[in-house]
């Protein structure tokens, strides 16, 4: 219960007379009023006056002597640390996280300038990344959530400059983050952190994939790699939000694969080397269903439709016509499965993916050999046809499960 | 989906493998403050050290000149910056001393020798840190490109924020003199660009 719903109908409760006033403010005491979440007040705040404290000493700065600019930045890094104690043991803990994200971001920016001052910049890789250490350690010395997300934020950016300005790419980064924030994850499991954390390891896998040249389908390795480590999560919710972004991508992936598979030419740029690709997959997938089993979730294996290796084949239009059936298939599964957990919101997202499938398959297919009002008839029959089944399911297990019970 | 689920015995979350997930505890207090003094003390004495090596790299290093072109001078929040091609930063393919070919982000260094006009210029390239003699210098680089007549190389110099007021004397499509210091232990930095006086 909520307490906003106890401050609302709280006095119409006391006049019917189901509990007393005193009872009331008791009920209102549970319910303590700060309970804000992340705490994304002070996060715009301190990275807007960051950026003013930035904008007005960079207008100024090739005025001041050297020696004045160090002191400037270092100063305000050790002032917004120590304000951050200072406010978090008077008790105000949004406010002294939010100084000590602060201090974070002087940190970068002070490596930054000063190596720009010394015009150092575009040689080292060492420099941002410790930006990214200093991150993770505050991170694990004061269990934040801010700067989780500042750990994840600043990683990607460290990687794409590390790929786009130095033509390198961090392994060191790379694990770092996975390795630090996934542990941290893992003994703290949230779903916020997981999408997050999720996202930017895609990202520096993308960035993987782009500086080493290779097919791009390798990034499914890593992708699904993120994949298994939600399978392994005992919290439900928060290891579901850590597979949403690697599952989003194979969803997309696989409709781009519908779209414009047909011409081997694109097909052609997807074939990774069969036994390495098939193997490292076949070995994460191991790894998923293993931990799939292990948390008694084997019913989302259907996921793993997705990652079918269907561009091997050499297929032209019938390639495309079976990857529009894993995608049916798929969404399928995920109109099944929500009807199953009765989510009202995983059968709002199968619809969806349903629909995008018929809106693919709808390009496609009727351009090819299919005539349009047909096409529309067979898809209108398909949806009408499963939310049937679906529905006569629901009333079955229904009903057949509660004169069961004795 | 369900009928194979429920055949096999349900396993209890958390069971598996030892991985029980307590949650895990909040720093104990003295401990931390301790810990964020070490990491704030650690982190002024980064920066404090990213400067002091540019300022030794300045003061110790050994200054060669070299010649270039800028290409494209633009606004930044930071300031303005050009970006400049070095005659260095393209080399002839049988400037190459490896034993293989080159590949790309290998490390290459560079041995480059006076010219009468006082800017250095590349006589080889090698795989390893070559030894040097009398006025010789090396600039340590990382492969870029490769195509079948040259490398494409970057030094970590193609920046050059410039100082206010000289702005306007850097023009496009001008050669450029750059000034940079290298340190004995490699790394090297610009310390002064001007137009090259031809």
């Amino acid at each position: 219960m909520s307490r906003k719903l106890l401050e609302t109908d709280g006095r119409e409760w006391v006049q019917k007379g189901i509990i007393s006033e005193a009872q009331r403010e008791q009920l209102l005491d549970l319910y303590p009023t700060d309970a804000t979440a992340i705490g994304l007040l002070p996060l715009l705040g301190s990275l807007l006056v960051g950026l003013s404290a930035l904008s007005v000493v960079a207008a100024n700065w090739q005025g001041l002597p050297e020696v004045v600019r160090l002191a400037l930045l270092l100063g305000s890094l050790c002032g917004a640390y120590a304000g951050g104690e200072y406010f978090r043991r008077r008790g105000n803990l949004n406010l002294g996280m939010g100084l000590i994200a602060l201090g974070l971001i002087l940190f970068g920016a002070s490596i930054v300038l000063t190596s720009q001052l010394y015009q150092l910049i575009g040689y080292d890789l060492t420099g941002l990344l410790a930006w990214a250490v200093a991150g993770m350690a505050l991170t694990w010395l004061y269990r934040s959530r801010l700067l989780f997300l500042m750990t994840a934020v600043i990683s990607g950016i460290v990687q794409g400059y590390n790929t786009g300005q130095l033509g390198a790419f961090s392994y060191l980064t790379a694990i770092g983050t996975a390795l630090g924030l996934g542990y941290y994850w893992w003994r703290r499991p949230n779903a916020l952190l997981g999408g997050v954390l999720a996202t930017g390891l895609l990202w520096q896998a993308a960035l993987l994939i782009n500086h080493l040249h290779v097919k791009i389908t390798w990034f499914f390795i890593p992708a699904m790699l993120v994949y298994a480590f939600g399978d392994w999560q005992p919290d439900r919710p928060a290891g579901r939000a850590l597979q949403g972004p690697p599952l989003v991508a194979a969803f997309l992936f696989t409709l781009g694969l519908a779209l414009f598979g047909e011409s081997d030419l694109y097909a052609g740029q997807l074939r990774a080397p069969l036994l390495p690709y098939l193997a490292s997959l076949a070995g994460v997938l191991a790894l998923s269903v293993f931990g799939k089993r292990q948390r008694g979730r084997l019913g989302s294996l259907t996921d793993w439709l997705l990652l079918l290796p269907g561009f091997y084949f050499t297929g032209g239009l019938p390639l495309a016509i079976a990857t529009l059936v894993v995608l049916y298939a798929y969404s399928g599964a995920v109109l099944l499965r929500a009807h199953q957990e009765q989510n009202q919101d995983r059968v709002t997202l199968g619809t969806v993916l349903f629909i995008i499938t018929t809106a693919v398959a709808y390009f496609k297919l009727t351009w090819g050999f299919l005539d349009k009002s047909l096409f529309f008839l067979l898809g209108g029959l398909l949806l009408l046809g499963l939310s049937w089944w679906l529905r006569r399911r629901a009333a079955h297990t229904f009903s057949s499960s509660t004169p069961s019970k004795p | 989906m369900s009928p194979p689920l429920a055949d096999t015995p349900t396993p209890v979350p958390g069971r598996a493998g030892g991985s029980t997930t307590a949650p895990l505890a909040e720093v104990p207090e003295p401990r931390r403050r301790r810990w964020v003094q070490w990491l704030v003390g650690a982190q002024v004495l980064f920066v404090l050290g990213v400067a002091a090596a540019g300022y030794a790299t300045a003061a110790l290093g050994r200054t060669i000149t070299l010649r270039t072109r800028p290409v494209d001078p633009r606004d930044l929040l930071y300031g303005d910056y050009v970006t400049l091609r070095y005659q260095v930063s393209e080399l002839p393919g049988h400037l190459w001393r490896g034993s293989v070919l080159p590949r790309r982000h290998q490390p290459a260094y560079v041995l480059l020798e006076p010219q009468p006009d006082g800017t250095y210029t590349a006589v080889a390239a090698f795989p390893e840190k070559p030894s040097t003699t009398g006025s010789q210098a090396v600039l340590r680089g990382s492969v870029q490109d490769v195509w079948r007549r040259g490398i494409r190389l970057r030094y970590g110099l193609e920046r050059y924020y410039v100082p206010e007021g000289q702005g306007r004397a850097l023009e496009r499509r001008q050669s450029l003199r750059v000034e940079v210091s290298v340190a004995p232990w490699g790394q090297a930095r610009i310390t002064k660009v001007e137009p090259a006086t031809e």
